[in-house]
């Protein structure tokens, strides 16, 4: 019974604390220097902002 | 990029060589095969799920129904729905999303495609053997690990391959901006094969004794959720919604925030099953403090992506893949801010044990991932084969069904179950009679699940329509379609 809570604990403690050693990293590594930008990087100069990317098929063209 | 062997792209002192550039269809390319294995899987898993979770439901009201026959019994046909469409459908579609938007999210075309092949053998390998297990009498009776313990290692082995995968594709990335949705497959991708190897090395291998067994169980159980499908969710929602209508997320900071502390609290909250339980109360205490703590990270992704949306509403109208995407934020957004209320011990006491927790499950499950999921398969297949989505209406059938079938069976549910709970509280209502409650709503419970079903049909005949490109050629697929002027009017900036 010990053993096992022990474990469990430990395994709370193991996944919180990866999270904290990866943030640690990510703010290192500069990933939130720049937010506003950062939120556009799935966007390019093929599919820019401003630009609807799904839509129903038809068969009528636009 | 020049191929490689696996053990040079795991090698530490290999340089990555990232910089090559891709053009996006390039990407979308190579990940085609994977993805559709594990597509094509998914859904045929889910029409089975359908039928077991179906028949399920009309036993408890008709017991007589289909009896005779061991494996058609009510304790093997519903942890068979369980796992049918917890690991045959919602995670094999999770995998198979995941796969695409890491590929996109990291800019590079997928490497190792033979690793990801196995990883879907070995998981439909791994499912089926369950099953079949489960349905001979094998099943484990541990909620969400029912698989026998000969079915469990096949898939860890498509897990652990998958996490593998994620590493080497995250070495290999072009430079830049780690995007919010990498971080939540991240979460899913290299937590989850470790928490599902130590519960199942903790109750099966080298079971624990007593209580504790049962803390591992709703730890992993409750993690499943959080760790797994959760993220999947998410990442698809955050990169899907603003992709779709062409707008960046509204805070990025917000979608941070939201991730950080999901990743600090999730992992906290399944003793909160244990309420009232033969077991420790400060682990339970905790839980409960941790399920309320999720309000941040649950109000952090509502804002952000009702915000988001604000003024674009309109395009639910014309996309296929927001109208699901966003029913799924949505609901996102409800179940859990559900289940923290249900962690509330004196809220607690009323609904345990009944239908009302049924309810949740199914809101979560199928309300939020399954809905996501499946505007993200409308996403990302025309973009794989190179096809349109043969019949709109169609989609629209598919998603009505979908979306009216959930809501009525999780309205039916949860109404039973609250009325279920109280009768239960009452001395003077006997246990049989307090049964009685809850049937009206089971009976609307069963029909509820004939609209889902007929929904999964029309979607299993759009996907095999497209994998096998049947139908009239359309004016060109999806990624190269633009709204047209009308389309765009409902749509202010």
């Amino acid at each position: 019974m010990t053993a096992g809570i022990l474990l469990l604990v430990s395994g709370l403690v193991f996944l919180s604390g990866s999270a904290l050693l990866a943030f640690y990293w990510a703010v290192r590594d500069g990933q939130f220097n720049n937010l506003s930008e950062s939120a556009k990087t799935i966007f390019d100069a093929d599919e820019p902002v401003g630009t609807p990317t799904d839509r129903f098929p038809s068969n009528t063209r636009p | 990029m020049k191929s490689q062997s696996l053990i040079s792209s795991l090698n530490p002192a290999n340089e990555p060589d990232s910089l090559d550039s891709f053009e996006r269809a390039e990407i979308d390319a190579s990940t085609k095969l994977p993805v559709l294995l594990f597509f094509g899987s998914a859904i045929f898993w889910l029409l089975v799920g359908s039928v077991l979770g179906l028949v399920s439901a009309w036993k408890m009201t008709h017991p007589g129904l289909l009896d005779g026959e061991a494996w058609l019994t009510f304790g093997r046909l519903r942890p068979a729905h369980l796992n049918t469409v917890i690991y045959g459908w919602a995670s094999a579609a999770g995998i198979g999303v995941g796969i695409w938007l890491t590929a996109r999210l990291c800019r590079v075309v997928l490497m190792h495609s033979k690793l990801l092949i196995a990883a879907a053998i070995f998981w439909n390998l791994g499912v089926f053997v369950g099953i079949l297990g489960i349905l001979a009498g094998d099943s484990r009776s541990i909620e969400w690990l029912e698989f026998p313990g000969y079915a469990t290692p096949i898939l860890f082995v498509s897990y652990a391959f998958i996490g593998i995968w994620t590493i080497i594709m995250f070495r290999y990335r072009r430079p830049g901006h780690v995007y919010v949705s990498q971080w939540y497959l991240f979460a899913a991708f290299l937590w989850f094969p470790w928490l599902y190897a130590t519960a199942n090395i903790l109750l099966t291998w080298q079971p624990i004794q007593g209580s504790a067994q049962a803390a591992v169980n709703w730890w992993f159980a409750h993690n499943v959720l959080g760790l797994w499908f959760a993220p999947i969710g998410l990442a698809s929602a955050y990169y899907m919604i603003p992709k779709v209508i062409g707008r960046p997320v509204h805070s990025y900071y917000l979608s941070i925030l939201g991730f950080w502390s999901l990743a600090l609290f999730y992992s906290w909250n399944g003793m909160h099953h244990l309420i009232g339980g033969p077991f420790p109360a400060w682990m339970v205490s905790a839980s409960v403090v941790a399920s309320i703590m999720m309000f941040i990270p649950v109000v952090t992704v509502a804002i952000n992506h009702h915000m988001t949306m604000r003024g674009h509403f309109g395009a639910l109208k014309w996309s296929p893949t927001l109208r699901f995407t966003v029913f799924g934020a949505m609901t996102y957004t409800l179940v859990s801010l559900q289940g923290s209320s249900m962690a509330i011990p004196s809220w607690n006491t009323f609904i345990h044990f009944t239908d009302h927790t049924i309810g949740h499950a199914h809101l979560g499950l199928y309300g939020f991932f399954t809905m996501i999921m499946f505007g993200a398969i409308y996403y990302i297949v025309p973009r794989l084969v190179g096809w349109e989505w043969p019949s709109a209406n169609m989609i629209r059938w598919h998603f009505w069904l979908s979306a009216v079938g959930i809501s009525i069976m999780v309205i039916a549910l949860t109404i039973g179950g609250i009325l279920q709970g109280f009768a239960f509280y009452d001395p003077t209502v006997s246990f049989r009679s307090s049964l009685d409650y809850a049937t009206p709503f089971r009976i609307v419970r069963g029909l509820s699940g004939f609209l889902l079903l007929g929904g999964h049909i029309v979607f299993a005949v759009l996907f095999t329509q497209m994998v096998l490109r049947i139908g009239q050629i359309k004016e060109g697929p999806a990624l190269f379609a633009k709204p047209s002027e009308s389309q765009k009017e409902g749509v202010a900036v």
